[in-house]
């Protein structure tokens, strides 16, 4: 009788610590996200990088109204929207990579081995700094642009190779891609950890001059 | 009644058994209850009105997101109606609409291919929480892997890829277009599905995600679909420092 009753406390109690042991090991492991669980240092950064596009959009916003004012002022006076149309068409042009642009940005000059995936990190990044334009060597980057590589270690832009030291130009507001490239924990101190021997160099530049796409998109 | 040596031995020996596990079930306790408390007392002091103010400007953007969308909507009224007159107008406006379905600036449906990703929900996941779960840079790959494929118009839990979009991560949370999103991703890809297909199939392709499907259990799962739809980009065009040349 006694012998039976340990086996039964011992059995209970080793069901209960299999179900305990289980448990712990999915309350570390099985990774829930949920802005709960972010770190203070983590929702800053979110809460800077929401605020910045709300921004843009409410700048887009203003400016939409009064376009859309003048608009229909040209038409009640019997202009036509013309102007309108032309200066949609140009903003188009330009974010689908159809015209060349210049203006103020950046340059990434990358010397070494390097990588398609890298490469399209660093676009990825540049577009998330504010990048309007972006090219790499003398080809431009646009909406459908994919990277790849050739069997001799040069990159691809939509199958163009491109050979190293690479360029990655970039048109847009110079002092906060500059940062966002180069801030500690950032891009390019990844990439320095990573392509030891590679040398990577980030300059503003006050004026960028960017082909169009060479392929215009259908 | 005085119990023989031998009863006294077994009672012993039966004590020493359930020794063990209640040692181990009061460190399990212990190890669960700080768990629990270490996150709490990290987390409370900041992160309320952190999070507070992160929803609030998600949700702000999601309302002007909202009003951007009507004020296009009115603009492109107002232009289509002028362009009916003919002319330059009518031109311009056939110019206009081409560049916005192909630029990402209207909705387009199709056939295609749909590709799921989700972080590892299984035991194995244990073994590398790094590798059994998604990350920003993953999405860009497979991104980056549909246009090679030929993709016309993609999309990342309905927000739409454009030439300004980037998939940014912010601790374990990812930004599309600025929106906040988890896991799981669906990935929808209109263009042509017999290329996207093979593509996707290229085992020189997207190795280290296959890889980690494999031994990590990461939701990874590319099929084929039809009558697809992606919605228009919703965000600001955002062209300030570029001049036309």
């Amino acid at each position: 009788m006694r012998s039976n009753a340990g086996v039964i406390s011992v059995t209970v109690v080793a069901l209960f610590l299999g179900v305990l042991a289980v448990t712990q090991i999915q309350a570390q492991d099985v990774y829930s996200r949920s802005l709960q669980l972010e770190t203070p240092a983590s929702l800053t950064t979110l809460i800077a990088n929401l605020s910045e596009r709300n921004n843009a959009i409410k700048d887009e916003i203003l400016d939409l109204r009064h376009r859309t004012d003048n608009a229909r002022d040209s038409i009640a006076s019997g202009k036509g929207s013309l102007t309108e149309a032309e200066r949609q068409l140009s903003q188009l042009r330009v974010f689908a990579g159809m015209n060349a642009v210049s203006g103020a940005g950046i340059t990434v000059r990358v010397e070494g081995s390097f990588d398609e995936r890298a490469l399209s990190d660093l676009v990825n990044e540049l577009r998330n700094a504010g990048a309007e334009a972006i090219a790499v060597n003398t080809i431009r980057v646009g909406p459908r642009t994919w990277f790849g590589a050739t069997p001799d270690r040069a990159l691809t832009v939509d199958s163009v190779p491109v050979r190293g030291p690479w360029q990655v130009r970039a048109v847009g507001s110079a002092e906060v891609m500059y940062v966002a490239m180069t801030r500690t924990g950032g891009i390019i101190g990844q990439f320095e950890l990573i392509y030891k021997g590679t040398r990577f160099d980030v300059t503003r530049e006050s004026a960028l001059e960017l082909p169009a796409l060479a392929t215009p998109l259908r | 009644m005085t119990a023989t040596p031998a009863a006294e031995r077994r009672r012993l020996a039966h004590s020493l058994v359930l020794l063990l596990p209640a040692v181990l079930f009061g460190l399990l306790v212990s190890v669960q209850w700080r768990t629990q408390s270490e996150r709490n007392e990290l987390t409370v002091r900041y992160n309320t009105p952190l999070l507070d103010a992160a929803k609030t400007l998600q949700n702000e953007q999601n309302t002007l997101k909202i009003q951007l969308a009507e004020l296009r909507a009115e603009l492109d009224q107002i232009q289509t109606s002028a362009a009916t007159q003919g002319g330059a107008a009518k031109d311009i406006q056939a110019r206009i609409d081409q560049l916005k379905l192909v630029a990402g600036l209207s909705e387009r449906s199709g056939d295609g291919v749909i590709i799921t990703l989700d972080d590892a929900r299984s035991a194995s996941a244990s073994k590398d929480i790094e590798k059994s779960i998604c990350h920003n840079t993953d999405l860009t790959d497979i991104v980056n892997q549909a246009w090679r494929g030929g993709a016309e118009a993609i999309a990342v839990n309905d927000e739409r890829i454009v030439g300004s979009s980037s998939i940014y991560c912010v601790g374990s949370t990812i930004m599309v277009n600025g929106t906040l999103m988890s896991p799981p991703f669906s990935v929808v890809v209109i263009g042509p599905q017999n290329e996207l297909l093979a593509t996707y199939d290229d085992p020189t392709q997207l190795r280290d995600i296959k890889q980690r499907r494999d031994v990590y259990g990461l939701g990874f799962r590319v099929s084929r679909a039809s009558s697809l739809h992606v919605p228009p980009y919703r965000g600001a065009l955002n062209v300030r420092y570029a001049t036309p040349r």
